[in-house]
């Protein structure tokens, strides 16, 4: 899988190439289905494909499904919808030790969420009486931002695992400010315009191509010189 | 690791409710001769047709009245003893939910549209703001 190999005339100081393999991966997101098997009120099922585009930099597309039900003494809740996401990987690996095999990381992503949100009921009481009334489906359209931060490795061969920690801002709501939903879709919580969260994923990994890439060798040490005298 | 990860995301429980979530008409009272906040000797509101239950019954050193508002009908009518002597203030408005927070939960916030009232003691009531929030923030002033 990996081979280096020293360029005609190289010699010390001089670039050596690397071959390093290019993937495609496909597959799902875990927490969230485990958290379903834990906790039924709440459904994220999460998957992605990304592709290397050379040593440094891969695309990334994800998408998934969300049912969310909250329900507390005096208000109960529901969303359900889609959300999807795009954008880049950057390893900042060096390729010697990457190798094709390892990244660590950020990927930089732009969601877009698209749910239906409604108030089965909720408790309202004052001087006037008690009611329950509900707040009807509602259909919603959010944006966000993602960065990353990460790490995966091919633990077998064609099987990659891998982490991340997911720091998510809201740049558009789609929601006035008397009814702003609860929960979004891929984003999380919408108590703020931040949300935050973890990742944890298994994938099926293929190479789609090899390139060859140019690998600074480190300097040997200078001799000391007093040390031959 | 990833279990108590798990766990931790799963069992996360809301904070408490902190924050105010009844959405009342705040309403001081101004003493007309001197343009003034003065509270009236002895304070009595009721809605009308309610049993005469009371929202404050011959209350003292009240500077501000909260008055209530009723999300399923569109008006309000509340009787105001200002010591002792009887006025009636109506209230339209139109209402609609709100979240507070995720914490609180949803309330009912008010737009005033008109109010009119009976000149016994008070002598005018002006609206100041007509959005009926939670927020500290003073909607009718009324002048005694």
């Amino acid at each position: 899988m990996l081979s280096v190999s020293r360029t005609a005339g190289g010699q010390s100081g001089s670039p050596d190439t690397l071959d390093f393999p290019l993937n495609i991966r496909a597959g799902a997101e875990v927490i969230g289905p485990v958290i379903y098997f834990i906790d039924r009120n709440n459904l994220s099922a999460e998957g992605f494909i990304s592709a290397d585009l050379n040593e440094r930099y891969g695309l990334y597309a994800g998408g998934g499904y969300s049912d969310y039900r909250y329900s507390q003494y005096n208000y109960e809740y529901r969303s359900k919808g889609l959300f999807f996401k795009a954008g880049v990987d950057i390893n900042i690996l060096p390729p010697e030790k990457s190798m094709g095999r390892y990244w660590a990381g950020v990927g930089l992503r732009y969601g877009i969420s698209t749910f239906n949100s409604e108030v089965p009921s909720f408790d309202f009481e004052n001087y006037w009486g008690s009611l329950s009334p509900s707040i009807s489906s509602s259909d919603y359209f959010a944006h966000y931002l993602e960065a990353s931060p990460g790490f995966k490795a091919e633990m077998f061969r064609h099987f990659t695992m891998g982490w991340s920690v997911n720091i998510r801002r809201l740049i558009y709501s789609g929601a006035g400010k008397d009814l702003r939903p609860i929960y979004f879709p891929g984003f999380g919580s919408g108590s703020g315009k931040m949300s935050f969260g973890i990742s944890y994923y298994f994938a099926a990994n293929i190479q789609w191509k090899k390139i060859k890439v140019i690998v600074k060798q480190e300097a040997p040490p200078e001799e000391d010189e007093t040390a031959n005298q | 690791m990833i279990l108590a990860v798990i766990m931790m995301l799963v069992s996360c429980t809301p904070e408490s409710c902190l924050e105010e979530t009844d959405a009342n008409i705040k309403a001081p009272f101004y003493l007309n001769t001197a343009k003034a906040v003065k509270a009236p000797d002895s304070l009595t509101v009721y809605g009308l047709n309610t049993g005469q239950l009371k929202i404050y019954n011959s209350a003292k050193n009240v500077t501000r009245a909260e008055l209530p508002l009723d999300p399923v009908r569109k008006r309000c009518d509340f009787v105001l003893k200002i010591n002792g002597t009887p006025d009636t203030i109506t209230m339209f408005y139109d209402s609609y939910p709100h979240l507070i927070s995720i914490e609180c939960g949803y309330t009912y916030y008010f737009t005033i549209d008109s109010v009119i009232y009976s000149r016994n003691l008070v002598d005018t009531v002006m609206i100041r703001n007509p959005f009926v929030t939670t927020a500290n923030e003073e909607n009718i002033r009324i002048y005694y």
